[in-house]
């Protein structure tokens, strides 16, 4: 009984769900971390003890100090099977072509990293010009920088930009000093790689490093050392992550409404078709199988077309993410087996879930209806739909009071994403019992200039709610999502650039450009109040996780008191963090001033600290303060992210000075624009499909009121008329998806708005991006009306 | 129970009541009657008599408010959605004014449909020699919308009988077709009926169908109000239908049906 016309529209839109869901979990499955080129020779590496934390915040391993990594390094030296065991640092050095950096490969993480020499054998790495370095003040850079051997080139440290005589050339990212000169500037060890001698086994080296290492580190081998990617990737690709996952999940969940409002129709349209079945015989079971049968062959099919379709686009969009930012730049696109197998699935299950509902209603249609002329509705909306609906309902509900009042932004925005899911769903769920209210609502500004036109379209709505709602579900679908979800993005957005701007008092802000910070040369010349930022690790016993890490700021305390508004002391004085010792600490730490606090610096060191005074936990744009010197002292390559400065100056070199408000919008700027794109992608992805959704049910509604439409001509209607008819009915049922839609995403965005507004302390303002409703809005329209107008034209020609 | 009678189908003091509570509508008002095994029965009368809703409960498509019905001596109130849709599958057949055949489907195919339903794959002789029996063993492979109105009604026709039901019900079965795609569909029930003693019930509003019958039934406000057997002609059952709708008893029904919805 499969007809190849009635399915279509479900084939279609299984198939660019299934396209979609393999696509992304293609990419999905090729976003492995990478083993790095510079340790790609040592088959095995031992990494300092991972800072216990959650996967997703990518700060550095616990280095080890360099007494320790000398030690460890000379062990692990003499294990059989081991020809050398190289200590890799990693500091800043970022080489100045023309005074500035270099812009060619900003993105790339590795290409402002400077390593020892000997770090250079870990990756196989050969010189392709000159000499290694030997001594203090030579440089070997990479050749794509266009430097000659024996040419003076500026380094950026952290201190300062610093001459340096480029002694030889390779063909890799990043510059490669004297190891003397490596062990000052980087002074903490993370790494240190294996060279094994001919024909060593390296999973047995590994279990004898294990020996030797115990529990101060980590022996990896073979895959296991894309761990030491650099960090930032890894950021970047766990954002990729999150990208593809919401768009793979998001395409399922659509597809699934889609198709089953496609179903939802054409059992709706097949009603007398399945009377007769049921009287010639049918049970109700063998209907439901019926549509199950048909679900499923369409399913499959369609799935199958869907992965051929994924598999060929997902290169490409590999790229493009890629190009955007959302992928390291090695990035590569692999055929797994599970993404194929999942989308093989999807495609079925899909449509099975999708076919859910109609088949129930299926089942139901009564023999009697095979007599029926037109079948009436009766019942717009059974009882288990409501129960559905209002279930939908209030879980959408509870998680917008979840995001109202959750702590963490992602957590809030989780939250969100999944309350718009489950009101849509709702929404979609009771609109049959929305429709005739909100029908009526319409009718005074459809009535007048409508006359008969108006007549018949309200009455059609009115009639056939649930058609009119099922025509609806898809347009409600779409500007819900477009609306919350762009909705929620620019106001979370402006709301953090708020409460940012709220806390700083100064005029103006110097910041980095083109490079990760500021040197303490620039900081020098800029004045003015600035932050040190280092990473930092708690090990006591007691604290869990494990090695957890913390964001020490290295401030001078009255600048910083002066310029940060939202600083409120608990216990204690400010004015005493000075000399070696002294820290700040947060009042979630349950500690009190004169207490002792130790903490591991970026050298490994633990160094014993005094809480000289305790603030509250939202004073601090990090964890804890210790004084300037103290950062500088145990992280040589640390790099200063703020400057504040009261009065307008000339930034200096590898800086530039914004006021508070552009520095505060631009904080997160990066972040931004990644987290815009990738609204925009989700949109586009669910605006498509909507419009393609509302297309389809439209041309099957069309081409079901053929009778209609021959009656309401042979009653005396022009053609023009009729077309009226047809464009007014579309239009009305995109205003009412849009309306639905719209009122649903609002409901979600106050509630999100008034959780920002508790988190970042000042009032924030609903910011709703009109043009990107507008658009989604006039798409649905737009094919609405052709949708319908075109086969309706065609019809009446004949 | 009823072994021992001749009668197909009964129908003991069946009532159906539709509508809402406040505003009931009696389709039937306490029928008793019977179809014999092997007879033709036309049952006619005006619009909104109940004929339709007594075919559809005697043919168990629809269940009566009150009162007993049996087919082949089977109650059919004691039977679930399941066990009826099976009993209606193998012991009844069914031919409405339109609309009987899926479109998707060929002519051969429709006629199986209801054995395959049932789990079973007919003979393709059974099936050829069904379409062959109403005159249609060369449009087997045919599709609905290639067929004519007479030729899709004895397509139904032929699809009724495969599972060899006890009994035919057709709603109108002319109700679509022209005079002469009408008297072959007609001729053909006869012909069932003359040869192989299959027990028909037609509902018509047309008194040169009825014509064809063995007893015509007429109903009025859900009443089996006359009843005519032997020598049946068009004319006479015109003339007994005139003569009804002279006769009052309809006006003082209609009444007594108007207190009862009151008395709601």
């Amino acid at each position: 009984m499969l007809s190849i016309r009635r399915s279509a529209s479900a084939f279609v839109a299984v198939a660019i769900g299934v396209a979609l869901v393999a696509t992304a979990t293609l990419l999905l499955a090729s976003g492995r971390p990478q083993v790095p080129d510079r340790l790609a020779q040592a088959a095995v590496v031992v990494q300092s003890p991972e800072a216990g934390t959650e996967a997703d915040s990518f700060v550095p391993t616990r280095p080890w100090s360099a007494t320790a990594a000398a030690e460890l390094t000379s062990r692990l030296a003499g294990l059989p099977g081991v020809a050398a065991a190289v200590p890799d640092r990693t500091f800043y050095a970022q080489p100045l072509v023309g005074d500035r950096p270099s812009a060619a490969d900003a993105r790339r993480e590795d290409a402002h990293q400077g390593h020892g020499w000997s770090s250079a054998q870990l990756g196989g790495l050969r010189r392709t010009a000159g000499e290694p370095p030997r001594k203090a003040g030579e440089v070997v850079v990479d050749r794509a920088l266009g430097l000659r051997t024996g040419v003076p080139v500026t380094l950026l440290t952290a201190a300062g930009p610093e001459p340096y005589t480029v002694s030889g050339l390779v063909d890799a990212p990043g510059v490669y000093v004297a190891d003397e000169v490596a062990a000052v500037l980087a002074p903490g060890v993370r790494a240190i790689g294996l060279l094994l001698a001919p024909g060593a086994d390296p999973e047995r080296v590994a279990v004898a490093a294990r020996g030797v290492v115990g529990g101060d580190g980590q022996v990896l081998t073979g895959d296991e050392r894309g761990a030491l990617e650099p960090r930032g990737d890894a950021r970047t690709r766990w954002i990729g992550m999150q990208v593809l996952t919401a768009t793979a999940a998001l395409a399922g969940f659509v597809t699934v409404f889609v198709v089953a409002s496609t179903f939802a129709f054409t059992i709706a349209q097949r009603r007398r078709e399945l009377g007769l079945l049921r009287a010639v015989g049918a049970t109700g079971r063998q209907v439901r199988r019926m549509v199950y049968a048909e679900a499923l062959a369409v399913g499959a099919s369609a799935g199958l077309v869907g992965l051929l379709v994924g598999a060929a686009l997902a290169p490409g969009l590999g790229r493009l993410l890629v190009d955007v930012g959302f992928e390291p730049a090695t990035f590569a696109v692999r055929y797994a087996f599970w993404p194929v197998a999942v989308s093989l699935v999807a495609g079925p299950v899909i449509a099975l879930l999708a076919v859910w509902s109609a088949s129930r209603r299926a089942a139901r249609v009564r023999p009697l209806e095979a007599l029926r002329e037109a079948a009436v509705e009766q019942r717009p909306i059974g009882r288990l739909r409501v129960a559905t609906g209002a279930f939908l309902v209030a879980v959408g509900a509870a998680l917008s009071v979840g995001t109202a009042t959750a702590d963490e932004a992602r957590v809030a925005a989780q939250y969100a994403l999944y309350a718009v899911m489950a009101l849509v769903a709702g929404a979609t769920v009771l609109a049959p019992a929305v429709v005739g209210p909100v029908v009526r609502l319409l009718r005074s500004p459809v009535r007048r200039p409508g006359g008969a036109i108006g007549m018949l379209v309200r009455g059609g709505a009115l009639t056939a709610t649930r058609r009119t709602a099922s025509l609806a579900a898809p347009v409600l679908l779409t500007v819900a999502f477009a609306v919350l979800v762009s909705g929620m993005v620019r106001t979370t957005t402006a709301a953090y650039a708020a409460g940012r701007a709220d806390n700083v008092n100064a005029g103006w802000i110097v910041v980095p450009d083109g490079g990760p910070g500021l040197s303490d040369q620039a900081v020098a010349a800029a004045g003015g109040t600035a932050l040190l930022p280092t990473t930092v690790f708690r090990t006591d016993p007691g604290t869990l996780p494990e090695n957890r890490p913390l964001t020490a700021l290295g401030v001078d305390p009255a600048g910083f008191a002066a310029a940060n508004r939202a600083l409120t002391v608990v216990a204690g004085s400010l004015n005493d963090l000075r000399g070696e010792d002294t820290v700040v600490v947060t009042a979630s730490t349950n500690l009190l001033p004169s207490e002792a606090y130790e903490l591991v610096f970026a050298d490994g060191t633990l160094v014993p600290l005094r809480v000289v005074a305790v603030v509250t936990d939202d004073s601090l744009p990090g964890d804890l303060l210790v004084p300037r010197a103290v950062v500088r002292t145990h992280d040589p390559s640390a790099l200063t992210s703020t400057v504040y400065v009261r009065d307008r100056i000339d930034p200096p070199v590898g800086a530039r000075i914004v006021d508070v408000a552009t520095w505060a919008a631009e904080a997160d700027a990066a972040e931004d624009r990644l987290v815009w794109l990738f609204t925009l992608l989700l949109i586009g992805v669910s605006a498509g499909y909507g419009a393609i959704a509302v297309a389809n049910t439209l041309l099957l509604a069309a081409a079901g009121r053929a009778a209609d439409l021959r009656l309401i001509r042979l009653a005396g209607a022009t053609r023009r008329q009729v077309l009226w008819l047809v464009t007014a009915e579309s239009a009305l049922v995109v205003l009412i998806g849009a309306l639905l839609g719209g009122s649903v995403a609002f409901a979600g965005l106050l509630s999100i708005r008034a959780g920002l507004a508790e988190q970042v302390g000042v009032p924030v303002d609903l910011a709703v991006p009109w043009s990107v409703i507008g658009g989604v809005v006039g798409l649905c329209l737009l094919l609405a009306v052709v949708a319908s107008v075109l086969p309706t034209w065609r019809l009446l020609r004949h | 129970m009823t072994a021992m009678t001749t009668d197909t189908v009964t129908l003991t003091g069946v009532r159906a009541v539709y509508g809402t509570r406040d505003r009931p509508v009696t389709a039937l008002d306490g029928v008793t009657t019977s179809f014999a095994s092997g007879t033709f029965t036309a049952v006619m009368g005006p619009s909104g008599s109940g004929k339709s809703t007594l075919l559809h409960c005697a043919a168990g498509l629809d269940s009566p408010t009150e009162g007993i019905v049996t087919i082949d001596g089977i109650r059919l109130n004691d039977l679930g959605e399941d066990e009826l849709t099976r009993l209606r599958r193998d012991c009844v057949g069914f031919v409405f004014q339109a609309f009987n055949l899926v479109s998707t489907l060929t002519a051969a195919q429709n006629v199986e449909l209801p054995l395959r339903l049932a789990g079973r794959r007919p003979p393709a002789r059974d099936v050829a020699a069904a379409l062959d029996a109403v005159g249609l063993a060369d449009r087997a492979g045919h599709r609905p919308s290639e067929l004519s109105g007479g030729e899709q009604q004895r397509v139904a026709v032929a699809r009724a009988l495969i599972t060899r039901p006890a009994v035919l019900f057709a709603d109108e079965p002319t109700g679509a077709l022209d005079s002469a795609a009408s008297r072959q569909v007609l001729r053909l029930l006869r012909a069932l009926v003359d040869d192989h003693g299959q027990t028909v019930v037609m509902v018509t509003h047309d008194p040169s169908a009825a014509a064809y019958a063995d007893r015509v039934l007429l109903l009025a406000d859900g009443r089996v109000v006359d009843e005519l057997t032997g020598g049946i002609t068009a004319a006479a059952v015109a003339a007994r239908i005139a003569e009804r709708e002279a006769d009052p008893v309809g006006a003082s029904r209609h009444a007594a049906e108007t207190t009862e919805g009151l008395s709601c």
